[in-house]
């Protein structure tokens, strides 16, 4: 094997298919974190977008239409979240842990009441999201199959990653979120229900998670599995935590984190026993978690 | 400013019964979506969790309930210390697979295999726990988070072992070979249910008498309510967390020991995740507010509510991930009905508008 | 423009806050409410400025009768509050901060900060403030922070402005220096509230006085027609308590000394501090909060690890031992957030008393605490302390603050140990409980024990101390003796680097 077995284009354009779902997916969750809700459901959330999203793309037959149903999916786990943490005093933690389960319960569940079958579902009718080809973009070396033929769903997520970042500057919701998590009692004085603007956290985390999850099921594949998140969200939690929500930090470590884990998914060819790849993000996030982790204990001490 | 309506908690049944409505509710709409016929799922629900021939399936049910209120005391006993180890998944994938390498390789009398068996499991288990508290306390890492992203390589390092160097080739499957049936835990007589429920009311004995009378557990639950509290009072705080967790981490590792022993007699891959232990156990502490002498109750209660499950999916066809769904759904009218269930932080003094604050 | 509040009942569940309390507010005029803590002011102006739904009760604002659904409401007609607690984002800048909850908004919901700015700058030069709109706020002084606190309030063109003890945190210069903006106001016909405790205060800058006690209006008059003393009998309701009496007594041997500490924190360092604290003395900690008194106490403590320096106790090194260690040497702490770090809320009274005696002989047999004798030890606290707790089996989250309080000093001081280290002790509890808890620390300073006592009040600190160490920027500035103390002199060595400064660092 060679170094340039893992800098191929197709290592490039693996690329975005693993950063993707767990940028979106950590993108709602900054919102979250911003607004101080301790949102630890991500993985639920983007699990129930996915099969959201094949719900749609099967029965309306198209991806947008699938994306919209992912959207909408995500959405309402937002609002369950809210109902139970906002409006009832539940823990986040509580919440978070019941709604995964929550996701991971539903969807199989639904699974097999809807389309009659267990562990997997694919069909020919759901229609998912093909690549978009950009010309001149394309021909770019080493960049190139990185950012042209990629799903919709990738330049959605890129350019959410931008616009929160203006939007936390510049947005007047923005701007409240940010406060309702640094110091909501100054939002109560000033009459703006700090409740209201998580909630809205929770709702924009939603549909951002829906992506995500649709992402998954309609673009990287076609089909949904039980279970398929699998651990993403948690990697977008980790993701959000070490950059405590800040959407650029988020991007860059949502990238390095997505080259890890397409790394494992190359050198899967190497000959390693499929478990050690499928480890691979898990004990990267963990790496790089304690490697800054442990960087700001010592830079705080 | 909802001032006026933080009226206190209403004691009594009112409100319980908006929950129960609640609840069955999203039940009916659930098997509605199933288009199951509901006095045959009421029926198979009965009888799979508490009957069947000479109740055979009630002693799936208890088997079932071994492990899901191990995994909950072992749970509990973290939540009680204010340590959110929610990777009780990973020690105990790790304490089984442990248990089952022993007690595949072991040579030796068969008594001694199964003790060195558990041993090494509850060590394995322990040490996995032990990790995350090293990593919270000493390198930063979130207990909650570092705890969780070990059961990863934890699953994953069970799956490769069984399924590659130690695999029992013949049998085809991703599994251990079998434990030798000198070593299987026994059955008590004329029954299918093995004496590994006793390991774990040995468990639920120690958990209670430790919360409730010893100098240990007092300070572990006084470091869970308040952890600067703990800390300014001069409380060992970090030696306190890593034996707290070492304690939890023994006992997933023991669960994972007796299913090996005592059920499956092999490790096969995906026995301990699959059907979601962990996460059980932990909705039924979280059920009951962590209180000690009601976790067994209420691990016996989700227990019955899979196998019952299970049954109405034999008897009437509902899917029995209904289950697992119906878990979620009480936990989240339950636990936010509950107050005083608080990780995020204690409640402050300045909870409500108003000088003085903290009342009269 | 005239606002006056007429009958108004606030409860809290069974707690009656406000009882039918009216007041009258007119431009020109600044009003000061005063009362001791939990009489009831700050919830009367919360109910006016709709923070807080009244249960009976009207306010009618230029004759006309109005009702808030939300503060925003009360922000229309006019009303501004600088409440005691800064409403503020330390991580906004000032621009952020003041036009937070009314933004101008241009397309898609973008804040217009252009348009932000002008109206700011407008603002500014009226009333002759000076102010950096792009700093963040974090980075400001107190001062600048409550500046900043009354543009907001400014920005919203307010006729009527409500200061929630505007003063609690400012040093007395900053003091007049915001006492002559608020004069600006009232020149200006602005109608000013000035809830306080601190009487000189109000026969400094007030026009008229209205007393609080109990949730009760006791009176309400014009300054120059009522005294000092009586409104004073008035706050407390009877006669003033009397001067704690303190025993003449040379201080004795160092027990406590300090060295060279330095402590690191976010990237700032605290010290080199060096000071002696002998026993039967009282030594205060003055300075303005956030001058590195945390991380002094925190170093001594053992709560956080000290970066250089050396401290010793009884002439024994304490450098390198945990908490529980410095503790076993003869330590006693009195945190200053009771709430968390003084007691576990949700604990029984007798599990709070008893936390860290676990060692000592009656309390434990083998690995198993005998409960009988943590409720013994709690009855003993319940009863030597006056604590108002239904027993020892009582959740500690149902006593009083006051209360509350008592159980964490009565714990700590009960602890006899040679050093007592004390973190503003009477923060926010009641009048009672404070003279109480003065006595108890004079009690043990007569008793031979050497008490440490940081804190931002600085009428305790001149009331309680043998001696004064003032901080400043994480240094001692100066050290007055009691028999000098005064609040000009304490106060300007809060803001400066004194000339005692120099030879500390020399």
């Amino acid at each position: 094997m060679g170094l340039e077995a893992l800098f191929d284009p197709a290592f490039a354009a693996s690329l975005p298919r693993f950063i993707t779902p767990i940028l979106l997916a950590a993108l709602g969750g900054a919102l979250c974190e911003r607004a101080g809700v301790f949102n630890i459901a991500l993985e639920g959330f983007v699990l129930v977008g996915a099969f959201s999203a094949v719900l749609g793309a099967y029965f309306f037959g198209s991806a947008a239409m699938g994306a919209l149903t992912a959207v909408f999916g995500g959405v309402l786990m937002g609002l369950i979240f809210a109902e139970f943490h906002l409006r009832r005093p539940g823990d986040p933690i509580v919440v978070s842990i019941a709604l995964n389960l929550l996701a991971a319960g539903l969807t199989t569940y639904l699974l097999r009441a809807i389309f009659d079958v267990a562990g997997a579902f694919r069909d020919p009718a759901i229609v998912g999201f093909e690549p978009i080809h950009i010309p001149l973009v394309a021909a770019i070396p080493l960049v190139g199959p990185v950012l042209s033929g990629q799903s919709a769903l990738f330049y959605v997520a890129l350019g959410a990653a931008v616009f929160m970042h203006v939007f936390f500057a510049r947005h007047r919701l923005g701007l409240r979120l940010r406060a309702a998590g640094e110091n909501p009692a100054a939002l109560v004085a000033g009459g703006v229900s700090p409740e209201r603007v998580r909630l809205w956290a929770l709702v924009l985390c939603g549909a951002l998670c829906g992506l995500a999850g649709a992402q998954l099921s309609i673009a990287n594949v076609n089909l949904f599995v039980e279970n398929m998140s699998a651990g993403r969200g948690w990697i977008a939690v980790v993701a959000v935590l070490l950059t405590r929500g800040r959407p650029l930090p988020l991007l860059a470590i949502v990238c390095l984190f997505g080259f890890v884990d397409s790394l494992s998914f190359r050198v899967q060819g190497l000959g390693w026993p499929q478990q050690f790849t499928d480890m691979m993000p898990y004990v990267a996030t963990l790496a790089v978690l304690v490697v800054l982790s442990w960087w700001r204990l010592r830079r705080s001490a | 400013m909802s001032v006026l309506d933080s009226t206190p908690p209403v004691r009594g049944l009112t409100p319980w019964i908006g929950v129960l409505v609640w609840i069955l509710a999203i039940l009916f709409v659930l098997m509605l979506a199933a288009g199951a016929p509901f006095g045959g799922a009421l029926e198979g629900f009965l009888s799979g969790a508490f009957g069947g021939r000479r109740f055979a399936y009630l002693m799936t049910t208890l088997s079932r309930a071994t492990l899901i209120v191990g995994m909950a005391l072992a749970v509990m006993l973290s939540f009680r210390a204010g340590l959110f180890n929610i990777g009780g998944e990973g020690q105990l994938v790790l304490g089984g697979l442990v248990a089952a390498l022993v007690g595949v390789y072991l040579p030796g009398p068969p008594l001694l295999v199964v003790a060195a068996g558990i041993l090494a499991g509850m060590a394995a288990g322990a040490a996995w726990a032990v990790l995350a508290g090293v990593l919270q306390l000493y390198v930063g890492v979130p207990l909650l988070v570092g705890s969780l992203l070990l059961n990863y390589p934890a699953r994953y390092l069970a799956s490769y072992v069984v399924g590659h160097p130690l695999r029992d080739v013949a049998s085809g499957l991703p599994q251990s070979h079998l434990v030798p049936v000198e070593a299987w835990l026994p059955f008590f007589p004329g029954t299918r249910l093995d004496i590994g429920i006793l390991f774990v009311v040995a468990a639920a004995v120690f958990a209670i008498v430790y919360s409730h009378t010893t100098v240990h557990g007092y300070r572990a639950r006084m470091t869970g309510h308040s952890a600067p509290f703990a800390e300014a009072s001069g409380l060992p705080v970090r030696r306190l967390a890593l034996q707290t967790l070492a304690m939890s981490g023994a006992i997933a590792g023991l669960v994972g020991a007796i299913a090996v022993f005592g059920i499956h007699h092999r490790y096969i891959d995906g026995m301990l995740v699959q059907p979601l232990y962990a996460w059980t156990g932990i909705v039924a502490v979280l059920l009951v507010k962590m209180i000690p002498w009601a976790v067994p109750l209420s691990g016996f209660f989700f227990a019955a509510l899979q196998t019952g499950a299970a049954g109405m999916e034999r008897a009437a066809g509902v899917p029995k991930e209904l289950a697992i769904t119906m878990q979620a759904v009480i936990i989240l009218f339950v636990a936010s009905r509950l107050t005083g269930l608080h990780f995020g932080g204690g409640a402050g003094e300045g909870g409500r508008p108003g000088e003085g604050g903290d009342g009269t | 423009m005239r606002v006056e509040l007429s009958d108004i009942t606030v409860r809290f569940g069974d707690l009656t806050a406000v009882d039918r309390v009216s007041l009258d507010f007119r431009s020109g005029e600044v009003h000061a409410l005063v009362g001791e803590n939990g009489a009831g002011k700050t919830t009367v102006m919360n109910a006016l400025f709709g923070l807080v739904r009244s249960a009976s009760g009207s306010i009618a604002v230029d004759g006309e009768t109005c009702r808030w659904a939300s503060p925003q409401d009360a922000i229309a007609r006019g009303l501004g509050m600088v409440h005691q607690h800064f409403m503020l984002q330390d991580s906004m800048t000032v621009l952020e901060n003041i036009v937070l909850c009314n933004e101008p908004t241009g397309r898609f919901g973008f804040v217009d900060f252009r348009a932000a700015r002008a109206h700011m700058a407008e603002v500014a030069t009226a009333y002759g403030i000076e102010v950096d709109l792009d700093a963040t706020v974090g980075a400001l002084s107190l001062g600048q922070r409550q500046v900043v606190e009354i543009l907001k309030v400014l920005y919203r063109h307010a006729d009527m402005l409500i200061l929630d003890e505007p003063t609690a945190v400012l040093t007395p210069q900053e003091k007049d220096r915001l006492f002559g903006v608020l004069r600006n106001f009232r020149r200006d016909g602005k109608a000013i509230v000035l809830i306080t405790h601190k009487l000189d205060e109000v026969m400094e800058l007030a026009d008229r006085v209205s007393v609080m006690r109990g949730g009760r209006l006791i009176s309400s008059a014009p300054v120059a027609e009522t005294t000092k003393t009586a409104i004073a009998r008035d706050i407390v309701g009877g006669e003033l308590p009397a001067e704690i009496a303190r025993a003449e007594r040379a201080p004795g041997a160092v027990v406590l000394s300090v060295d060279g500490l330095t402590v690191r924190s976010r990237g700032r360092t605290v010290g080199p501090i060096s000071f002696d604290v002998r026993a039967g003395e009282i030594v205060g900690v003055a300075g303005v909060s956030g001058n590195g008194q945390a991380e002094l106490v925190q170093a001594l403590t053992g709560l956080r690890r000290a970066h250089g320096g050396s401290v010793r106790l009884a002439g024994r090194p304490l450098d390198g031992l945990d908490v529980g260690a410095r503790r076993a040497r003869g330590m006693s702490y009195i945190p200053e957030d009771r709430q968390r770090v003084g007691l576990a809320l949700e604990a029984r009274v007798s599990e709070n008393a008893a936390i860290g005696r676990m060692d000592q002989p009656g309390f434990r047999r083998g690995p198993f605490r005998i409960r009988s004798a943590m409720n013994r030890f709690a009855a003993e606290l319940i009863a030597r302390y006056r604590i108002k707790v239904a027993g020892p089996e009582a959740r500690a989250a149902t006593m009083s603050g006051g209360n509350k309080q008592k159980l964490v000093v009565g714990r700590e001081l009960s602890r006899d140990t040679p050093l007592v280290v004390v973190e503003n002790p009477t923060w926010g509890v009641d009048i009672g409980a404070i003279e109480f808890i003065h006595s108890e620390l004079v009690r043990m300073r007569d008793a031979g024990h050497a008490i440490l006592m940081v804190s931002t009040e600085l009428d305790e600190v001149l009331a309680l101390s043998d001696r004064i160490l003032v901080l400043y920027e994480g240094r001692i500035s100066g050290e007055v003796a009691r028999a000098e103390a005064d609040r000009t002199a304490v106060g300007q060595l809060m803001v400066s680097h004194g000339p005692s400064a120099a030879e500390i660092a020399a």
